[in-house]
């Protein structure tokens, strides 16, 4: 708030002051009082109109900018109402009561949601949960089939991926904390998502070489089985009809920390698609080839990745190959 | 024969696992009052319990800790929840591993049969016939000779050792490979076998693995 601001959202006011005091003026003057007596009222009310001035822009302008630093500072700028300075003048008080009665509803509103939001996650957690029993009771029947379907198991593993992801896509997007950081031998978390996808990798003829995994890791190791799975997948969905599919996932010490590298010989990510991969819904031009490609995956990669603390990157060069590496942070907290 | 105690609620998933398991070549039991659980799990005289994490009425992580103070015949808890947490939970209850729903039944095959050699008596030799089976050293000995075997060959040959007289399939020794960071493909696991098949005839056992077409391989 400056004084021009202050007088210029005074102006009627001050108009119709000057017009009063010329009207009183013209009237004095009709009475023939002193010039004299006219100049000394025509001091006492210009000063006291200044006086008042001074004081109400002084007060006024104290409030306001307490207020706006206020606000810039927030991080969360819906909190003001608390954080406002006590008022010394109506408007003030005024202005409080109605952002904290605007808060108060909001707070409402978005605690109502929360709520809807928290009931819908754990209604599917439930149902994730519930319906991996008859998927569990199919893997097993078809098992135990006098000539067991590699088709069918590896139909079911389908299924039972998607389902994982309802579940992955319902912790990722929430802002509880369900995940258990562990320091983890990154073989134990590669070698249980290869073990799961055995089936798929070797109906497509894949090659695995791992190094150095023995390389141990502060992760949440069920997330980070679930990250690989989806990096296999494409894999999987993206692999290259020219030659056999080959992947290769090592892992390097750095003065940071530990790099996972997870590289594949499949088509590849066109240069203009690499920079939205991991944004959801994203499907580009390979997810056109492919006939089931939700965009999600990777989205879920980044996201839980994110929420890990885990760095996730992405190179490629089209035909040829595509690579990602997930940097682990050291514990700087407790050292070596 | 192994016998194992299901204690799964879902009917038709309990009978499934029963029939992967008798195929399997172990004797099964499974629960018929879930109101007395704990009371039929302590009566029992199985080798191995396969416990679900959730039933009615009674949380399966309450019901090992009250078993553990009574017997300690392993457990292997089923699960369909995925939290990490319930995984340690169930650890520091007392379960010696866990497996999470869908089962993939050549890895649940696996985890049993691993939990099962785990509590047999350690310290005893293994020997298959006349043949000595050093696991450290990675080596069979019959009298004076000795053949070195490579650690896929161990591996298959312990998987087969484990199940003598049964049909492993191939699907099962896969898993066990892969399980063992040994990325083998369908051809690779042919070649390993049919080295395994000659260091054996060598040592005066020339037919001892035998193949059942489609089915898998038997050790005599």
């Amino acid at each position: 708030m400056t004084i021009r601001d202050y007088l210029w959202d005074r102006r009627a006011g001050y108009g119709t002051l000057a017009a009063a005091l010329s009207l009183s003026l013209l009237f004095l003057a009709a009475f023939r009082t002193a010039a004299a007596a006219m100049w000394l009222l025509s001091g006492i009310f210009l000063i006291s109109v200044t006086l008042h001035s001074i004081w109400d822009y002084t007060r006024k302008k104290a409030y306001y900018n307490r207020v706006l630093t206020s606000l810039k500072d927030l991080d969360q700028k819906f909190l003001l109402p608390e954080m406002l300075p006590e008022p010394l003048f109506y408007e003030g008080t005024l202005l409080g009561q109605v952002l904290s009665e605007c808060c108060k509803s909001m707070t409402e509103h978005v605690a109502e949601h929360r709520r809807q939001n928290r009931e819908f996650r754990e209604y599917i957690e439930l149902w994730v949960h519930e319906v991996k029993i008859p998927v569990a009771s199919l893997q097993l029947m078809v098992h135990n089939l006098a000539d067991p379907s590699e088709k069918m198991s590896v139909q079911l593993r389908r299924i039972d991926d998607d389902i994982e992801q309802v579940l992955y896509y319902a912790r990722a997007e929430n802002a509880e904390k369900d995940y258990l950081i562990q320091e983890t031998p990154l073989q134990k978390i590669f070698g249980s998502t290869a073990v799961k996808n055995r089936e798929a990798l070797q109906m497509a003829g894949a090659q695995l070489e791992t190094a150095g995994l023995e390389a141990r890791v502060l992760t949440d190791a069920k997330w980070m089985e679930f990250i690989l799975g989806q990096l296999l997948d494409n894999s999987l969905k993206y692999r290259s009809p020219d030659r056999p599919l080959q992947i290769r996932v090592w892992a390097e010490e750095q003065k940071d920390g530990v790099s996972l590298h997870y590289r594949d010989n499949g088509i590849g990510i066109p240069a203009e698609d690499l920079p939205y991969i991991f944004e959801k819904t994203f499907t580009g031009s390979n997810g056109r080839l492919a006939n089931r490609s939700t965009g999600m995956g990777l989205y879920l990669v980044k996201n839980l990745c994110r929420r890990l603390e885990h760095r996730i990157e992405a190179v490629s060069a089209p035909g040829e190959y595509a690579e990602f590496t997930i940097v682990f942070s050291r514990n700087t907290l407790f050292g070596e | 024969m192994n016998k194992i105690l299901i204690v799964e609620d879902d009917g038709v998933l309990c009978e499934e696992l029963s029939i992967l398991l008798q195929n399997s070549g172990y004797q099964t039991e499974t629960i018929a009052d879930f109101g007395q659980v704990l009371a039929q799990m302590k009566q029992s005289d199985a080798d191995l319990i396969l416990l679900d994490i959730t039933l009615p009425g009674v949380n399966g992580e309450v019901l090992l800790q009250e078993y553990r103070k009574e017997k300690d015949t392993p457990v292997i808890m089923l699960t369909s929840r995925t939290g990490e947490i319930d995984e340690v939970l169930s650890m520091s209850y007392g379960a010696d591993d866990y497996i999470t729903k869908p089962y993939h039944p050549a890895i649940l095959l696996l985890r049993i049969s691993a939990v099962l050699r785990r509590g047999a008596k350690t310290g005893a030799v293994i020997s298959y016939h006349d043949i000595r089976v050093h696991t450290a050293r990675g080596s069979l000995s019959a009298g004076e000779r000795e053949e070195m075997l490579t650690k896929n060959e161990m591996l298959i040959f312990r998987v087969l050792l484990d199940r003598q007289g049964e049909i492993v399939s191939r699907d099962e020794l896969m898993t066990a490979l892969w399980d063992n960071d040994e990325y083998l493909n369908d051809n690779a696991l042919s070649v390993n076998i049919s080295r395994l098949r000659a260091k054996l005839a060598s040592l005066g056992l020339p037919d001892a693995i035998e193949t059942r077409k489609k089915q898998g391989y038997l050790l005599q």
